[in-house]
């Protein structure tokens, strides 16, 4: 699958924080082991009860469009080609109080709005640096 | 503390497109520093403490050695974000006067934008893994600067609560109509009209070009001395009758609890409490804009109306002009004047008080600043009149 900003665009550096949600090819978010609490971003501590001890959720991967702004003005020149398009904000279903941004496929900019329903896609692509196989998480609207 | 330390002296530099500032920004610095405290009439050797914010890179030590200071006895820069500290600023300016800890502190921001680049622009190149750290998870999708963070927030404000396009165009307008009195503003003589803002390009819905700040070079500065002692100096005082800062207790810009927010409810809430006073009785007020949706939730978010009642509030004129039903950004703001993170609006609460801006509030005993919307913590300042 190609990307939605074009094959060209940036990809996100791996760490032990990007590395397992922009990888697994399943939506995974940061999920405490202490007291089960989902996060994202990911970080060092649990964000509920301070425990260190972080671990990862394989969400299912569906969720509902909470805000969607359409870019026309490009601020990177490798996005000069690629407006207009909608970055959206994404609640996941079974990850209560968390946003993910992403973009959606197969809908033109102006017709995506807030309460669409949509689920998990991923862009794969690798990494011409590391040559290491990204699974970039993205999202397509569910017409019910 | 409230009211123990107040603004004795403003000053400013002439104010520049982004890039054709003459002067480095070290040169803006000095200049708006030394008018600053020319305006109060103290020797400039007398500043003993100097505080900014968003990452100044016209460090305390590099300007009291510049400007000759005996000593440098406080200095501070309020954690995170940008032009949402610019009240916050202020605040920490007063609570070290206050204290005792220093007696002139000079609060300042400026910046060349040709010298040093743009705030705010983009990091990150094409090709490769480039997106590093808290980048990697906006970046990635082509979320890059702060005008598209804005608008996710405000494209929500809207839905929720059934704001249109023209609430948006009503702040441009109000800008745009009240620098048409400022000479310092760099859109005087350069009037906007409903139909230019409509007919302007898009940045990112909901923005159109006018609903975002233009980047500027310039410097504006403010002396912070006790009431007591502003009093032997040049102008009338202006007190500073109290400040806030804050967020909680849901951080965050993209949760489900914040979005939508420009994290001025806490603020709201200090501030009335600490200023025995509420929306009702501000005088004149600056919203700091960085974008125009965004000011929309400040306001509401002040507590001057409720969000499906804020498109009224704006409407109609009701912020245009020195009578207006809402005297606000009296100088054109960060869209009309200039875009000097905001500083703008501290020197012109200063002169509304004092009684001399182009714009003039009849009577003002209470002027507000609301700093930047959109980041947190969030930040605001209310000057009074002397008692």
């Amino acid at each position: 699958m190609s990307r939605v900003l074009g094959d060209g665009w940036a990809l996100p550096a791996l760490d032990d924080h990007t590395r397992p949600f922009f990888t697994a090819g399943v939506l995974t978010l940061q999920q405490c082991r202490a007291c089960a609490h989902v996060q994202h971003p990911p970080d060092d501590v649990c964000e509920a009860c301070q425990a260190f001890d972080l671990g990862w959720f394989e969400s299912a991967g569906r969720g509902r469009i909470e805000s969607v702004a359409v870019v026309h003005h490009a601020v990177h020149p490798a996005l000069k080609d690629q407006v207009p398009y909608a970055i959206v904000l994404v609640s996941v279903t079974d990850a209560p109080g968390v946003l993910v941004a992403g973009n959606v496929f197969g809908a033109a900019p102006d017709a995506i709005q807030i309460g669409d329903a949509v689920r998990v896609v991923f862009e794969h692509v690798t990494d011409p640096t590391s040559v290491e196989t990204l699974r970039i998480p993205q999202w397509e609207i569910v017409r019910e | 503390v409230h009211g123990a330390a107040a603004i004795a002296g403003i000053g400013e530099t002439r104010y520049y497109e982004r890039g054709q500032s003459p002067h480095t920004e070290f040169q803006l610095a000095c200049i708006a520093i030394r008018r600053a405290v020319e305006d109060a009439g103290i020797a400039l050797a007398d500043v003993d403490g100097f505080v900014s914010y968003l990452d100044q890179r016209n460090t305390p030590t590099r300007l009291a050695r510049t400007l000759g200071l005996r000593e440098l006895r406080w200095t501070g820069v309020p954690w995170a974000g940008g032009g949402n500290s610019m009240a916050a600023a202020i605040q920490t300016a007063d609570a070290a006067v206050s204290a005792g800890y220093a007696r002139h502190v000079v609060v300042f921001r400026a910046l060349a934008q040709g010298q040093f680049g743009r705030f705010g622009q983009a990091g990150g190149g094409s090709g490769g893994a480039s997106l590093r750290g808290a980048f990697a998870w906006n970046g990635t999708y082509g979320m890059l600067s702060p005008a598209q963070q804005c608008a996710l927030h405000t494209a929500r404000f809207m839905h929720d609560h059934g704001i249109s396009q023209e609430a948006l165009c009503e702040i441009a307008l109000a800008c745009y109509a009240n620098a048409q009195r400022n000479p310092r503003a760099l859109r005087y003589g350069k009037p906007l009209t409903r139909d230019a803002y409509h007919a302007s390009r898009w940045i990112v819905t909901p923005f159109h070009l006018y609903d975002c700040c233009p980047e500027n070079d310039g410097g504006a500065a403010a002396l912070v001395t006790s009431t007591e002692r502003a009093r032997d100096l040049r102008h009338r005082p202006v007190p500073i009758v109290a400040a806030a800062t804050g967020i909680g207790p849901a951080y965050g810009s993209f949760t489900q609890a914040t979005l939508g927010s420009a994290h001025y409810r806490q603020v709201a809430r200090h501030l009335w409490e600490a200023a025995d006073m509420g929306p009702a009785d501000v005088d004149v007020a600056q919203f700091y804009e960085n974008f125009t949706g965004s000011v929309l939730i400040a306001i509401s978010e002040m507590g001057f109306a409720a969000p499906e009642g804020v498109e009224a509030f704006v409407s109609g004129g009701r912020l245009v002009g020195p009578d207006a039903a809402f005297p606000f950004n009296t100088s054109g703001g960060n869209l009309g004047e200039a875009y000097i993170h905001g500083f703008g609006m501290i020197n012109e609460s200063v002169r509304q008080v004092r009684g001399d801006s182009t714009c003039q509030v009849r009577d003002v005993r209470r002027a507000l600043v609301v700093a930047g919307p959109g980041y947190s913590p969030g930040s605001a300042v209310v000057f009074g009149a002397l008692e």
